[in-house]
């Protein structure tokens, strides 16, 4: 006997889901769509007499005669051209050894390649300024070693004050590209490395033919994490260098902190300027992508 | 089990476990909308009755401590009122940020009173008209000090309550100079070339720099010795003057001097600044009155210290003995609800009450700009730290002669063209004249003009 199927409408799990998301979906809207919107309407409008004006593009001619926004774009390009790169092909290195079999006390080693990415970043920057101070440990310590006979100040050289910002970023987040790529390492079959060994490739082969093609995805990902971080620097040029010897270590989003707060505040232009940057990403990131996936 | 069973069991487990499914789903929707609701509600929450006046300012060794000794005084003389005064104490730059964010937010999470430097009052009374509060019929201005209270106003309207002044002074570690074969008489009435020549000897015999100033930004010197004879950034009619200021080149060419003779320590930061005064690492430096009690805090050189008026630039007949150096006054929010209970508060406490700026002088050494308050005996006092010097009467006697400059809307633009100028000289990129150039360029490019 053919059981009579209860006629039952399959209760709709969509709505559920929708109903789950809703309340997240509308503080997402309030919290990060409304503003983005509201300040892109900003980006058109000047703060005069107390009240915002709309003057149209006005505020992105002003940036291209701006001479301290091109200087910030210098620097936020060197710091990215020379930091990036480096960061993460340090990182790549360090995740291949912490990777290796034969390494004893990984656990050790990966904590603390991993504790600078938890600390404050003021805290850090600070002790960072400290240490390259007129009477620092590293003047100390070079004039005990006869390299310098007098405390050389590396904060008021603008080459110096930049190569400062470069090293403290590095310090601070090879750490967090490190996780990335050894989660994703140990997603390589192991396979690959046995044939690679039985075809003779030496170590350094090995890494630049089959580690690094197979991390491809991730370094993708990384790379636009990274490119977006330097271009929000902040924290290490407010604390270490307040902006560097004339200008010289001021990046994009300083300067948008000093055209919001510290000169007559002009939330408009500010906007604008945040606008470009967020322009500068994206074709950034367009970039960055279509490199990638070029050399398929 | 039948199949039939089964599906029936399945169906049936299907609907029970469904409907109570239902149940859990709309209990947690409605427990999250209602704690949603919770979360907007406390935020329009009616204040009460009974608001306390909130105080923004900053530096608890002065300005706070100031403000605290006045709700003491306004206490005991009304101690039948209720008034609460809340002081809230944080940066400077700090007080900057969260006032302009609230005041461009259009008015909300404002204090009562504020606390602003003379440099920002252009700044804040050109960008946000009307947010303050016009007090030029509350209080007598005619009892304070005319320079500050032309800093604090606009269009003959008064905004403000001038507080301290930033008279300044030189102060310098009598025992290094003496070591140097140098006396007190001698530090007198300096003109800049001669403390240069002052300062070599003392480094030499002594191995301490003369003077320090902070590495990136020496402003405080560049302003002190523009305001000497009476020049700015601006002009009096708000234009910028920097290429052909005579003053301000004289600033560039004395730090430069001072740099080359050895006798400059570039400190990283104002708490380095202040540390190395206390490790006796530097011989002097040039400040206002509300300086000193970082001075104090080096408790070990009590008697060590005197202060003398500021040299002038030899050069420039007009450039005197005397100059001013920050300074603030108290600011009342016109969008305060307790708008008129703020202004009492002030006017009970800061004016009429000469025994109030005694204290403030003796405990905070803040210079008040209250006129008929320096004829009390505080200034007779001698202070131990200064190895019995009456510096007070030193402070009251330099201030009549500081010149009053407008400082403009935008001292904060000028300050970073001089710093990044000054940082190119002194890495001999430029010479003074391009530097000043460089300066004047980038400010007129800020500024749009």
């Amino acid at each position: 006997m053919i059981h009579s199927k209860k006629k039952q409408k399959a209760p709709n799990y969509n709505l559920y889901g929708w109903a789950f998301i809703s309340i997240a979906f509308f503080l997402y809207l309030l919290s990060t769509i409304y503003p983005a919107v509201e300040s892109l309407m900003l980006s058109f409008k000047s703060f005069q007499g107390g009240e915002y004006v709309f003057v149209g593009l006005k505020n992105y001619k002003r940036m291209f005669g701006d001479a301290i926004f091109i200087q910030t774009l210098k620097n936020t390009f060197l710091f990215m051209l020379i930091q990036v790169p480096i960061m993460l092909f340090l990182a790549l290195i360090i995740a291949t050894l912490l990777n290796s079999k034969y390494l004893k006390f990984k656990g050790f080693f990966r904590t603390s390649i991993f504790l600078p990415c938890v600390t404050s970043l003021v805290a850090y920057s600070i002790l960072f300024k400290m240490m390259f101070s007129l009477n620092g440990i590293i003047n100390q310590v070079f004039m005990a070693l006869g390299i310098l006979d007098k405390p050389f100040q590396y904060l008021q050289n603008s080459n110096w004050a930049r190569a400062i910002i470069i090293v403290a970023m590095l310090w601070r987040w090879t750490g967090y590209n490190v996780i990335f790529y050894l989660s994703a390492l140990q997603n390589i079959p192991r396979e690959t490395f046995e044939a690679a060994k039985v075809d003779g490739a030496s170590t350094v082969q090995t890494f630049f033919r089959v580690t690094v093609p197979q991390l491809k995805p991730i370094i993708l990902l990384t790379t636009i994490m990274s490119t977006n971080g330097t271009l929000q620097l902040f924290d290490e040029t407010m604390n270490i260098t307040q902006g560097g010897p004339a200008n010289s270590t001021l990046p994009v989003s300083h300067y948008i902190y000093n055209q919001s707060f510290i000169y007559a505040p002009n939330f408009g232009y500010a906007s604008a300027i945040s606008y470009v940057v967020v322009f500068i990403m994206i074709i950034l990131a367009i970039i960055q992508f279509s490199v990638a996936s070029e050399k398929k | 089990m039948a199949p039939e069973e089964f599906k029936d069991k399945k169906f049936a487990r299907k609907s029970g476990k469904r409907s109570s499914e239902m149940k859990k789903l709309s209990l947690t929707v409605l427990v999250l909308i209602v704690g949603l609701a919770g979360v907007f509600a406390s935020g329009a929450q009616e204040k009460s009755a009974d608001k306390a006046v909130t105080i923004w300012a900053w530096d608890d060794n002065f300005n706070i401590a100031v403000m605290k000794e006045a709700a003491k005084v306004y206490a005991a003389n009304h101690p039948e009122s209720d008034l609460k005064v809340d002081i809230v104490s944080l940066s400077k730059e700090d007080v900057y940020v969260k006032l302009q964010t609230a005041l461009a937010a259009g008015g909300s999470g404002l204090p009562d009173i504020v606390l602003l430097e003379d440099y920002v009052s252009g700044k804040y009374l050109n960008t946000f008209p009307g947010s303050f509060e016009e007090l030029t019929n509350h209080f007598n201005y005619a009892d304070f000090l005319s320079f500050k209270v032309d800093a604090v106003s606009q269009k003959g309207k008064v905004y403000a309550l001038p507080f301290d002044t930033g008279a300044t002074a030189l102060y310098y570690r009598i025992d290094l100079v003496e070591a140097a074969g140098y006396t007190e008489a001698d530090m007198q009435n300096l003109t800049w070339d001669e403390f240069i020549e002052i300062g070599k000897d003392v480094t030499a015999k002594t191995g301490t720099p003369m003077i320090v100033e902070i590495a990136n930004n020496k402003t405080t010197l560049v302003r002190a010795i523009m305001q000497s004879s009476g020049k700015w950034y601006y002009d009096k009619n708000g234009e910028i003057d920097i290429k052909n200021n005579e003053a301000l080149r004289s600033a560039f060419e004395i730090i430069q001097a001072m740099k080359a003779a050895g006798i400059l320590y570039e400190a990283e930061s104002t708490e380095g600044r202040a540390k190395a005064l206390n490790t006796g690492a530097v011989a002097s430096v040039v400040n206002a009155p509300w300086f000193i009690s970082a001075l104090r805090q080096a408790k070990d050189q009590s008697g060590l210290w005197r202060a003398t008026r500021i040299p002038r630039i030899a050069s420039n007949p007009a450039s005197i003995n005397a100059s001013n150096v920050g300074g603030s006054s108290w600011y009342v929010l016109a969008k305060s609800p307790v708008k008129d209970k703020a202004i009492a508060f002030l006017q009970d406490v800061w004016q009429g009450n000469n025994d109030f700026y005694g204290t403030i002088m003796l405990n905070q050494g803040a210079m008040g700009s209250y006129i008929p308050a320096y004829g009390t005996s505080v200034f007779d006092v001698e202070d131990a730290f200064f190895g019995g010097q009456k510096i007070n009467a030193l402070f009251a006697e330099v201030l009549p002669d500081v010149i009053p400059v407008n400082y403009g809307g935008y001292v904060a633009e000028a300050n970073d063209a001089i710093t990044t100028a000054l940082a190119n000289l002194f890495a001999g990129k430029v010479t003074i004249d391009e530097a000043l150039a460089q300066a004047e360029s980038q400010l007129k490019n800020q500024l749009g003009r």
